[in-house]
């Protein structure tokens, strides 16, 4: 599988989320069983959402449109890196960008594998890091 | 002298394991797995620039760098990397001839050993079923900690037939995997020229420590 590494670099996606809700951050909390108080029963005032918040995001393209068309039913998700910025707090309206950061082949015991890592870069109103998130993605 | 001759930490795409963490796993293991130093072998990178000498001072462990890249006839590593070598071959072809990384990783004053032989699709012994030898393979990597039941014992028909050397290295991409597998050289290393002209000389054997950390962890 051959994919243009031109497209390393450009923007694919930029999404305007709707404000953070209290609900959106205690429900996030809740579905993975968090009980730390300050991100499940605070006060709204004094709520912020868990650090991996960013991953619930979904923006308006998860992939660029230059890549093949069938590459989704050859691949799986390989995993996530996230470097955690500022918190999250109700009221927040975050932008995310997402940009293909890397393209790169390797073997292993089954085979030669693309792998596509796409950088979502989350911000808030002030322009504020809130999370950089690296989605790996496997093909073959 | 005992080194751990393949190991990756974070700078490899695939491990999480940062270099200090390593070293002060093996200070504090000192009993259990007498690693003298560790050679940092990072997938299908060469950076030329990083200096580990104040972590080296600070845990008394010797670390140098080597590469492991991917060729026609499995994965290899490249001890001795140097500008020479890093001009004439691009490290991210996962599709290197194998045969002309042998010969000019030699000519340009490194060693290149084909590692974890025994591995389905990127180790040699595979590849030795329906392709010629390889010319110049001085030594493989015959003891491997990431290797499956079995994979390491498929290796040594082709010592045997070939006449390597065995070395063998940990292939940690984690920090409690570090070690487990090392080789044990008659003589000192102190820099990667001393390790390419040990590797050369052929002083040395694969060792390993898996059954005495395995053993450990089961008494608590």
């Amino acid at each position: 599988m051959t994919i243009d590494r031109s497209i390393v670099g450009q923007e694919f996606d930029r999404t305007v989320f709707p404000p953070v809700t209290a609900e959106d951050i205690r429900t996030y909390a809740s579905a993975y069983g968090e009980t730390n108080p300050r991100w499940t029963t605070a006060a709204d005032a004094e709520l912020t959402a868990p650090p991996t918040f960013a991953l619930c995001l979904r923006g308006n393209h998860f992939m660029p449109k230059q890549l093949p068309r069938n590459l989704g039913r050859s691949g799986f998700d390989a995993g996530k890196d996230i470097e955690m910025g500022v918190a999250v707090r109700p009221g927040d309206v975050l932008t995310g960008s997402s940009t293909v950061h890397d393209v790169y082949e390797k073997t292993g015991r089954s085979g030669t594998m693309t792998f596509i890592v796409f950088r979502t870069t989350v911000t808030n109103q002030r322009g504020e890091a809130v999370a950089v998130v690296d989605q790996k993605m496997m093909f073959r | 002298m005992i080194l751990d001759l393949h190991a990756h930490s974070e700078a490899s795409e695939d491990s999480r394991a940062p270099l200090e963490t390593y070293l002060k796993w093996l200070q504090r293991k000192r009993d259990l797995l007498p690693i003298d130093g560790i050679v940092l072998t990072e997938h299908r990178q060469w950076d030329p620039k990083t200096d580990y000498r104040a972590l080296e001072d600070r845990y008394g462990l010797l670390v140098l760098r080597g590469a492991e890249v991917e060729t026609d006839y499995g994965h290899v590593l490249v001890y001795g990397v140097n500008d020479d070598i890093t001009r004439r071959f691009d490290f991210t072809n996962v599709r290197l001839p194998a045969q002309e990384v042998i010969t000019e990783v030699a000519r340009l004053g490194g060693v290149a050993a084909p590692c974890h032989p025994g591995r389905p699709t990127i180790g040699l012994c595979q590849h030795y079923e329906s392709k010629p030898p390889l010319e110049g393979v001085i030594a493989v990597e015959a003891l491997n900690g990431g290797s499956r039941k079995g994979e390491n014992e498929r290796v040594q028909a082709i010592i045997d037939r070939y006449g390597y050397r065995a070395f063998g290295g940990s292939d940690a991409h984690l920090v409690s995997l570090i070690g487990i597998c090392a080789t044990e050289f008659e003589e000192e290393v102190r820099t990667v020229e001393d390790l390419v002209g040990a590797l050369q000389r052929g002083r040395y054997r694969p060792i390993d420590f898996r059954e005495q950390v395995r053993a450990a962890r089961e008494g608590g």
